[in-house]
């Protein structure tokens, strides 16, 4: 017996179908998306690049000390936030956390950072503290946090219990089942998740200065303001660079730890 | 068993010199940029005090210019995150290791280099291009996700069963054909869980391309903190964080159905 | 099916892969259409080697194979395609497209039949949907048509691979240690259907099994493999304990056969 095909979900195909259709159409217009414009200012783009190239070399000694400040800034955010980080993702665990309030208010509080991307909080602490490079350094300090707890946390909550509640059984404390129960089984990750927020944070330190929190961006901008193009390529090629060499290092060290 | 313990000890002394090495670059990055532990220390009493200029929130300035800002960084990111799907996947196909030992290179090239540029110098070089405004953005980021879902797709695409993909070419199917039988069922409900993830992160990456003339809510941010209006700044941060909330507590549940259907 | 022959001729042919590796040594080997033969010997002996060299999945390095006449290409094409369109293929592993439907795990089969567009939109003739479920017919699962591949269990698994190489209307069905993966009630099921239809539709079987009462049961014409070269050609019926012993170069033990290891 050969059976009939089973009917298939059409108000939910339709309504998936729709909603994409309608959303597609909506930005599409809301944007001032148009193949033809991208079309005819094609060769505006190409006298961008003929002004673009070639990078102004003679401009490079003077990024040296912005560029330095740059990785500073990227210390710094990847330092403090990676220390701050630990309790917020701890808290964060369903299997570490101290109590149904504590999670709930941590995880929505990560959930909450996280919604901000990092030139917001650049913004805000060049407000607070005043345009710089600190502003740029705490900046990504708050971001490094929001990167690492999300996934920290769910790494330790996929760890062995085993050690930990043996930890307690014979009578350590929480913070002792933590030390020696749950963080050593999660160290290599927490490890290669800094790692990974230190590049992130690399590329997002370039451009801080667009917002005036310090580092090579602040010069990127007033030579865009001044129509330079020889040397905002050149800008754009030393962070391209950059961030690429900071990515093979990264990723060197990652699969070594793995 | 004492090798092991050698081992140990390597790991421990390994780990020290990290941290002594960090600690040193850490205490050096704060000096060279004048974070000094008194600025530490006056931190908290400056952040209590800027934070109250932003209470109460200036809701009416949020309905009336934030909400349309808004509005237009969602476009932004979901043409962007269209264009990056549709380009992607040809290209994360062809970045599979395991088929096309001979255009995976290339396209790891292309997908490196892509990935490389922050969204935003893209949009810095798209601006003069096509004009201020949303449109740039747009070009910005689903270049840029084209980059990234390339890698994240490739990386899918590679750790599939190939036995199907033979069976298909055994029966007299060619490669296309086998990518339409025996690939694409298997990769597409990861591929579409890492569109919705890279929509849900360019939400983030387009509000703040207004800072560049790239339209969207960046640009108001920008604005109302320079002029110290930190009511309607207030405003743009609570809606901000309420609808990217939203979307990711949606665009998340889609996620995880996607996954496990 | 008035086109359906599927004579295999090996002259002189030999594998050796890339790393040096010998695969098949100066075959020389006649197959008539309809036959039944079950190829044994153990492992990297080259019962793989000598089955995927038919569809050309794995490429000779000298000598040739012909079907009906017609040399096997050596290279991946529109030509070999074409001659892999006739040739089924069952695998250890079943090598089913899991999150799909059976159905369509069958019309697989049909892809090489229909032009590439209608394929690649899976606008499939009704001509070829009805050569489908035919072949589900033909193995006893019909009424799985519509159901996930993984949901189904490993001897229906495998009644779907030999379903998807029906739907090719072979002349030759190459099936590569097709019950490997499987328990004994089920091996046993998998082998009569392969004999089946065998008898029923004349097409021409090669079965690579690593089981010795096996091949003495299902085999009608047995071939052993060593190292690469062909050490037996005979009838099921006259095969003797001492031929296996040359076969495996070794006395063979309760692991070679199935019955015993249950």
């Amino acid at each position: 017996m050969f059976p009939e095909r089973p009917a298939r979900n059409w108000p939910l195909i339709i309504a998936t179908a729709g909603f994409l259709a309608a959303m597609t159409w909506w930005s599409a217009n809301g944007i001032g998306f148009s193949l033809i414009e991208l079309l005819c200012n094609i060769t505006g783009g190409g006298r961008l690049i003929s002004e673009s190239w070639p990078p102004d070399f003679s401009f490079l000694p003077r990024l040296a000390d912005p560029f330095l400040e740059t990785l500073n800034i990227a210390v710094i955010g990847t330092v403090i936030g990676g220390i701050l980080s630990v309790p917020v993702a701890v808290l964060a665990a369903r299997n570490l956390t101290l109590g149904r309030v504590v999670w709930f208010t941590d995880r929505n509080f990560m959930n909450v950072l996280r919604t901000l991307p990092d030139l917001f909080w650049a913004m805000l602490f060049a407000t607070a503290v005043g345009f710089g490079p600190v502003a740029g350094a705490l900046a990504l300090s708050v971001f490094t946090i929001a990167v690492i707890s999300k996934l920290w946390s769910e790494s330790l909550e996929s760890i062995d219990m085993g050690l930990p509640e043996a930890v307690r059984a014979v009578g350590g404390t929480w913070l002792q089942m933590l030390r020696f129960g749950a963080v050593p089984q999660a160290m290599q990750t927490y490890v290669s998740y800094a790692l990974y927020a230190f590049e992130l944070n690399v590329r997002a330190s370039m451009v801080l200065g667009l917002v005036g929190a310090g580092g090579i961006g602040m010069i990127l901008e007033t030579q865009r303001a001044n129509f330079e193009y020889e040397r905002v390529a050149l800008i754009v090629l030393v962070v391209l660079v950059a961030v690429l060499i900071i990515e093979e290092i990264s990723e060197a060290i990652r699969s070594r730890l793995a | 068993m004492s090798e092991r313990r050698l081992r140990g000890q390597q790991r421990i002394g390994g780990a020290t010199w990290a941290t002594f090495i960090i600690a040193a670059l850490f205490v050096w990055s704060m000096w060279a940029i004048g974070f000094s532990p008194e600025r530490l220390g006056k931190l908290p009493a400056q952040m209590v005090e800027v934070l109250g200029f932003f209470w109460p929130a200036d809701m009416a300035y949020g309905w009336d210019k934030v909400l349309p800002a808004i509005a237009e960084s969602i476009q932004i990111a979901w043409i962007g995150t269209i264009i990056g799907a549709i380009f992607s996947l040809p290209l994360a196909l062809l970045g599979a290791r395991t088929l096309f030992p001979k255009f995976a290179r290339v396209v790891k090239l292309i997908s490196a280099t892509t990935r490389a540029f922050p969204e935003i110098l893209l949009a810095i070089y798209f601006v003069p291009i096509v004009g201020l405004g949303a449109f740039a953005g747009a070009l910005a980021i689903g270049i840029s996700s084209i980059g990234m879902l390339t890698k994240l797709g490739s990386e899918v695409v590679d750790s599939i069963d190939f036995g199907p993909v033979e069976a298909v070419e055994a029966a007299g199917g060619s490669r296309i054909l086998a990518l339409r039988y025996a690939v694409l069922p298997q990769v597409l409900p990861e591929i579409i869980a890492h569109w919705l993830f890279r929509f849900e992160l360019n939400i983030r990456a387009s509000a703040v391309l207004g800072v560049v003339g790239a339209g969207g809510v960046g640009g108001v941010l920008l604005n109302t903190l320079r002029y110290r209006h930190f009511d309607k700044a207030a405003a743009v941060l609570v809606l901000t964080i309420l609808i990217v909330l939203a979307i990711d507590m949606v665009s998340g549940e889609i996620r995880r159905r996607i996954i496990r259907g | 099916m008035t086109e359906q022959r599927g004579r295999i001729r090996f002259s002189r042919a030999g594998v050796t892969y890339p790393n040096g590796t010998v695969g098949m040594k100066n075959l020389d080997l006649e197959i008539e259409p309809g036959e039944f033969i079950v190829i044994v010997g153990s492992s990297g002996a080259g019962k793989s080697t000598l089955l995927r060299a038919v569809n050309g999945l794995n490429p000779l390095t000298s000598g040739a194979v012909e079907i009906d006449g017609r040399a096997v290409p050596q290279r991946e094409g529109r030509q070999l395609r074409e001659l892999r369109k006739r040739i089924g293929m069952i695998f250890q592993d079943f090598r089913l497209v899991k999150r799909e439907s059976v159905l369509t795990n069958v019309l697989i089969g049909r892809l090489a039949h229909v032009p590439g567009w209608r394929a690649m939109l899976k606008l499939w003739p009704q001509r070829d949907r009805d050569l489908a479920v035919k072949a589900l017919e033909r193995v006893g699962i019909p009424e799985k048509a519509w159901v996930r591949a993984s949901s189904l269990s490993g001897g229906q698994q495998q009644r779907v691979g030999i379903a998807r190489a029906l739907a090719q209307e072979p002349a030759i069905i190459l099936a590569d240690e097709p019950v490997a993966s499987l328990d004994p009630v089920t091996t046993h099921q998998i082998m009569r259907d392969l004999v089946r239809i065998n008898r029923e539709l004349g097409i021409t079987t090669l079965v690579n099994l690593h089981f010795l009462d096996l091949a003495r049961q299902y085999g009608r014409r047995i071939i052993g493999l060593r190292d690469g070269e062909l050490v037996y050609d005979g009838s099921a019926k006259t095969v003797t304990d001492g031929d296996f012993r040359e076969i495996y170069g070794r006395d063979f033990t309760e692991d070679d056969l199935l019955e015993e290891k249950e």
